[in-house]
């Protein structure tokens, strides 16, 4: 190709040697022929090796090039947000995180006017963080009305969706029903949903954050 | 001069291996069942949250803004749900919009191209007229259903009701 027509115009011995080598080279793999135009280019001779150099270069360069871009396209691909979420992709891991926090919340809002210990003493292990904060402080404000009015409450979490599941990080979306009733009045049933911030800690997953929808 | 030959071969080796490397992984993350499996669950999860918004909104002001409410509707359903909506008359009445303000999807089946989907919206009525406008959550259920033009649409839709719990075992 290229490569062979300045050494035929210059027909020196050293190119047509060189050309040999070059030849030789293309036959082995297509890089040689640059090999032996760098040791010649340091003689200090004509454009044809240095053509074969460059030529040598620029694959290499591009090669180079090309790998790099495909490695980080494959990095992009494997680092976005949807290969990092394993939500529903890692079904064991979103099923666990679903069932613990389904429970926990079941337990927390769930009590009789004799019973808030149980549900206190659930949310000391079920909640962390902010979440727990709030929950001490709505706490702390209905406690004596609870047994004075002989509430009771009971909930259950009737669907639950990971929207989110990074590492030891999840977010999810609960609809919850929650059954009330004070002392001998009917019970009244509401809905409540809830996006649930959740981190797992000690190999269990333990509520962050709450917030009404 | 061998060693230089020697060398630059070496280079161009290493340098067409390296190339061939990354193409490789590049194909395998393409090709990687997970991988897919994520961008389609994120796919539905935009595509239905984009449909249940316009599913909850109308605007009806007047009537032909309210026909283009219901061709809306039948742009993001498909299936039953669709030929439901196709037989709703648009007439000006009382606007809604609606907003999701969470939504996660519970299943995703992508062979068949179906999905499930749970989501809080917030929907703003507006009666005819200068009424005050009142604003609604409501918690809904859909499933989608993967179309031919790759889009996710809603196949059926629903309110998730509430149960009033059994008076024994409260859970």
């Amino acid at each position: 190709m290229t490569r062979t027509w300045p050494p035929r115009e210059a027909g020196t011995e050293q190119y047509s040697a060189g050309e040999d080598a070059g030849r030789k080279s293309s036959e082995e793999g297509r890089g040689l022929g640059g090999g032996s135009e760098n040791s010649r280019r340091e003689s200090g001779r004509s454009p044809g090796p240095r053509l074969r150099r460059a030529v040598a270069a620029g694959a290499v360069a591009v090669l180079v090039l090309g790998g790099c871009g495909f490695l980080h396209a494959a990095h992009q691909l494997r680092s976005d947000g949807s290969a990092r979420n394993r939500a529903l992709t890692d079904t064991e891991a979103t099923s666990r995180v679903a069932g613990d926090v389904g429970d926990a919340l079941a337990r927390i809002f769930s009590y009789t006017p004799d019973g808030t210990a149980a549900a206190e003493r659930s949310a000391r292990t079920a909640l962390d963080g902010k979440a727990a904060r709030q929950y001490a402080t709505l706490f702390d404000r209905v406690r004596q009305d609870l047994t004075a009015q002989r509430v009771t409450l009971s909930t259950r979490a009737v669907r639950t969706g990971v929207v989110e599941l990074d590492g030891d990080r999840a977010r999810l979306l609960v609809f919850l029903d929650q059954t009330s009733r004070r002392g001998e009045d009917a019970a009244t049933t509401a809905a409540a949903q809830l996006t649930v911030t959740a981190r797992l800690e000690d190999d269990r997953w333990r509520i962050v954050d709450i917030e009404t929808r | 001069m061998r060693r230089a030959r020697i060398l630059a071969g070496t280079g161009l080796a290493l340098a067409l291996g390296f190339c061939g490397t990354s193409a490789w992984t590049y194909a395998q993350a393409r090709a990687d069942d997970g991988l897919a499996y994520g961008r389609e669950r994120d796919a539905a999860l935009a595509d239905g949250r984009r449909a249940l918004a316009a599913l909850t909104t109308i605007d009806a002001s007047t009537r032909q803004r309210a026909e283009g409410s219901v061709r809306d509707w039948r742009r993001v359903s498909t299936g039953p749900l669709r030929e439901e909506l196709g037989a709703t008359e648009a007439r000006a009445g009382a606007s809604a919009r609606g907003t999701v303000t969470e939504a996660a999807v519970t299943a995703l089946d992508t062979r068949s191209g179906t999905a499930k989907l749970i989501a809080t919206v917030r929907v703003e009525t507006a009666p005819a007229g200068a009424g005050k406008p009142a604003v609604d959550r409501k918690r809904l259920e859909a499933v989608l259903a993967r179309t031919g033009e790759d889009v996710w649409k809603v196949k059926a839709l629903s309110a998730v009701p509430v149960q009033a719990a059994r008076q024994e075992g409260t859970r």
